[in-house]
């Protein structure tokens, strides 16, 4: 319990942390929101009148503690240019982004699991040769630049999926859920996804493919070889469980990190997610959102951080978290 | 501390000697200096310009000009640096901070209620808008606040373009701006899903406009029209002007007692007619059977609700529209009475064909009610607008895609079933999209315009549009700053900018060269003017002004000192 109680005490700290140095952030940023509007028919008193809507007319520190106070009872403010909730904004797009994030993470990371114990065993075979360097390839193109590619093969050449957007032109569905689970939405996922995956396989298939060649040189894969246990059982039950713990924790920073991280794939595919609304927001100066955006991205990569050290702890009793009896 | 003082003493004595004797050394260099100046006549060295402009990646056409330009003015002796910096940046620095810039690379853009030329003859020049408003440049002319003033209020037409000729000729004779191009805006559709000869062209708009939306006709079954844009959509409001994306939408739903039509010039509308009864009286008879898209009645009292509506300080952005409304008065039951306080020549354009027609059933409860909490109207979205226009909206992601269907009960009702919007973000995609029929009607295209001219002639269905925007590319000095406060200077500086070479090298032929801040795509208020590029005569100008040209580097006239440092 008491671990719990600390880590939750850090978190809190790294999240005041964050939020503040993200409120500075964009406030000493060059430009302002007003700018946005300068090219119109505005007035200068139309201008005074919208710095007081946003309240940039109060000092900083006065705007920080509203900020900070609105920020503890979850309330974001509105958007400067949308002239909404940013929450309403946000929860627009967000079933997107985790679906997108999700489904490219699982795929990757289920991939790059079973590949990675498997290339482990094959240590040394042609096999070795012929995909480490391909996975490599794969791992340091650009994401724009995979995205593209299927594009042009599977989207303008075969014709197989479309070109982007999360649904069909003027679709039209009775509610958000029978939306996401339709088959034209997951048409409209598989491109996007793909990319995301073949991205993000990289990491744990090497990571799982050098555990794996700790863990087979270890004293108990040794006795399970005497024991005469069959490959498939001693690589799955007594190697791959140990060599998968690395694996969970970097699955789960992988998605904190993504969640933010897919600007790149959401605007290849035109995929209506957070990235694409945190650019957005950013190049228009519009502070509340930007904000709301990368904390919330903060909130999830701290608890996914958290997730990961609670899981690990179950996974491998060893780890003790500092506790000695 | 006191022992280690005493010890750093004699250093410090040597520290101070030395610099007495700089000091006396750079008296007597700056003395001979001067004295070398009254012998040669010459002033101080121009410091070296910073000429601002977008980021490569994110403006290349910009770019690339002020690539070009700053090439020619080095010619002519000076040091000039481009600077690329992101949009945000550089409007901060050249709109909040006017006396820092030296010169940089600027833009108008076209928008339908420019094509009166009241707002950028006035607001740009009149020196009114100099500290704060549009007028950055800070060009200060009484003469030009007079025939600018004059246009606004001049109600004869013919009588209004003399005014606005001598306004453009003073402004070619004073040089605030170093006029580039004006773009042409480059949009294509698929002719196999829309008849050809019903997309109209708007002048100086192009043909993605409202009066192709409500006639474009299908060739067969494909009746919805897809369209994309590049950015997302930040509200549908029609107390709100939120961007331009969001305007063609709102142009869409909501209807207005005029329009500007294909040739520029507004026309009734949602009006059967309006009429002068004299300069500061108009009256405005409504069409018959107007109805709202929830079936209710438009009424003459929802016109005067929606003209006084922004009158408040509900709706700030459409305020500016209204101020010249003195009071309004219903007549009978189709007949609105407007009395101006003064004359204005472009109420037709900029009051009348801008307010939207709001349903007074829809907003009186919100304007007067607890929904704002003390915001203004800009913060209230409708789930489902109303208006009564010929589109009605089914639905709308501002992120992803906006859906809207024919209004069949509207007079002019359009030819399409359903007009939807696609956000797209990546230009390539786009061009996929319009090849392979996800889109059929590119309307909002960022790219490079022979991309899409390869693609027109690979596929015959595939029409392209090329249209002079009404608004233009210039190069804007700071005119409160030396050297650019002189005309003769900022005149040199134009004759070195090989204008039809912008068009060429920098836009790829898309754009024909400027001369005006009155558009080439408004030919009833644009004033022709032959100019032709010369840097010799540049030279001779300078020359003539008392510049000179020392070691390869620009001097001031005789006795003009250098009291400004280059932009950091």
């Amino acid at each position: 319990m008491p671990l719990i109680l600390t880590r939750l005490a850090q978190m809190l700290f790294v999240l005041w942390v964050v939020a503040s140095l993200l409120f500075y952030m964009f406030r000493l940023m060059p430009g302002d929101p007003t700018v946005a509007y300068i090219d119109s028919t505005f007035t200068e008193e139309q201008i005074q009148e919208l710095r007081r809507t946003f309240g940039l007319d109060r000092p900083l520190h006065e705007q920080y503690l509203i900020y900070l106070r609105n920020l503890i009872v979850g309330e974001f403010g509105d958007s400067f240019h949308h002239r909404r909730p940013v929450l309403e904004i946000l929860i627009d797009v967000l079933p997107n982004t985790i679906i997108l994030t999700l489904s490219g993470l699982l795929v990757a990371y289920a991939f790059g699991t079973v590949v990675g114990a498997w290339l482990a065993w094959k240590r040394g075979t042609w096999v070795e040769a012929l995909t480490i360097p391909t996975v490599l390839t794969l791992r340091a193109a650009p994401e724009f630049w995979l995205g593209m590619v299927l594009l042009a093969v599977f989207a303008f050449k075969l014709g197989w999926f479309p070109s982007g957007g999360a649904n069909s032109p003027g679709a039209t569905f009775p509610s958000e859920f029978s939306r996401i689970i339709s088959r034209d939405f997951l048409w409209h996922l598989v491109l996007p996804a793909a990319t995301l995956a073949l991205y993000l396989q990289g990491l744990p298939l090497l990571l799982m493919r050098s555990n794996m060649l700790d863990v087979m040189g270890e004293d108990f894969i040794t006795m399970a070889r005497m024991k005469g246990l069959s490959s498939w059982s001693i690589i799955m039950r007594h190697g791959a469980r140990n060599a998968l713990l690395p694996v969970v924790t970097a699955f789960a920073l992988g998605f904190g990190a993504s969640v933010g991280g897919n600007v790149v794939v959401e605007t290849v595919f035109s995929w209506p997610g957070l990235g694409k609304l945190l650019v957005n927001s950013i190049a228009a100066s519009d502070y509340p959102v930007a904000q709301a955006a990368f904390f919330l991205i903060t909130v999830v990569l701290v608890t996914m951080n958290f997730v990961a050290d609670l899981i690990y702890s179950l996974l491998d009793p060893r780890v003790s978290h500092g506790r000695r009896h | 501390m006191n022992v280690s003082v005493k010890s750093f003493a004699p250093t410090l004595l040597g520290i101070r000697c030395g610099l007495i004797a700089g000091l006396a050394l750079l008296i007597a260099l700056t003395t001979l200096g001067g004295g070398a100046q009254a012998q040669g006549e010459v002033g101080d060295r121009v410091r070296k310009l910073v000429l601002i402009s977008g980021a490569q990646a994110a403006d290349p056409q910009e770019f690339q000009a002020a690539q070009l330009i700053a090439q020619e003015w080095r010619k002519l002796g000076l040091e000039v640096e481009v600077r690329g910096m992101p949009r945000p940046q550089v409007s901060d620095i050249v709109w909040y901070n006017r006396d820092k810039w030296d010169v940089t690379m600027w833009r108008m853009v076209g928008r339908p209620e420019r094509s009166d030329p009241d707002e950028l003859v006035y607001n740009l020049f009149h020196s009114t808008t100099r500290d704060k408003g549009f007028n950055f440049v800070g060009y200060a002319n009484p003469e030009y606040d007079k025939i600018a003033e004059a246009q606004r209020s001049e109600i004869d037409q013919v009588k209004r373009r003399a005014l606005v000729y001598s306004a453009q000729d003073m402004i070619m004779a004073d040089v605030p701006y170093l006029f580039l191009v004006y773009p042409k805006n480059v949009v294509a559709y698929n002719s196999g899903v829309w008849k050809k000869d019903t997309i109209v062209d708007q002048s100086g708009i192009g043909i993605r406009n409202f009066w192709t939306f409500i006639s474009a006709t299908p060739v067969a079954n494909q009746k919805d029209m897809v369209l994309n844009a590049a950015e997302a959509m930040n509200a549908i409001n029609p107390l709100y002007i939120s961007g331009a994306i969001d305007s063609w939408v709102t142009d869409l739903v909501w209807d207005r007692l005029m329009r500007v039509g294909p040739d520029g010039l507004p026309r009734p509308w949602a009006a059967e007619s309006v009429t002068y009864l004299d300069a500061v009286t108009v009256d405005a008879k409504l069409r018959t059977g107007l109805i709202w898209h929830d079936g209710k009645p438009l009424t003459a009292e929802d016109v005067i609700f929606s003209f006084e509506a922004p009158a408040g300080d509900k709706s700030p952005m459409y305020k500016p529209f209204v101020a010249n409304i003195a009071g309004i008065e219903r007549i009978d039951d189709r007949t609105i009475r407007f009395r101006l306080k003064a004359p204005n020549a472009s109420f037709f354009t900029s009051t009348l064909a801008k307010i939207n027609l709001i349903p007074k059933h829809v907003w009186e409860p919100v304007l007067s009610g607890q929904q704002l909490q003390g915001k203004t109207a800009e913060s209230y979205q409708e789930q489902l607008p109303v208006g009564s226009g010929p589109f009605k909206v089914v639905r709308f992601k501002l992120q992803e895609e906006i859906l809207l269907e024919r209004n069949a009960a509207h007079w002019s009702a359009p030819k399409m079933d359903r007009w939807i919007l696609r956000i797209v973000t990546n230009t390539e995609a786009a061009i996929g999209m319009l090849k392979r029929g996800e889109v059929n009607f590119l309307s909002d295209y960022r790219g490079d315009p022979k991309v899409l001219e390869d693609l027109a002639k690979a596929d015959a269905a595939i029409e392209i549009a090329a249209t002079v925007d009404m608004g233009f590319r210039f190069v804007a000095p700071n005119l409160r700053r030396p050297p650019f406060d002189d005309v003769n200077f900022r005149r040199a500086l134009m004759l070195a900018i090989n204008r039809n070479l912008m068009a060429q090298a920098a836009w790829n032929g898309y754009a024909v060269p400027a001369n005006s801040h009155v558009s080439a795509a408004l030919p009833f208020w644009h004033k022709d003017d032959a100019f032709k590029p010369n840097i010799e005569e540049a030279k001779k100008i300078l020359e003539k002004s008392g510049y000179k040209v020392l070691d390869g580097r620009l001097h001031y006239p005789d006795g003009k000192r250098e009291t400004l440092s280059s932009l950091n």
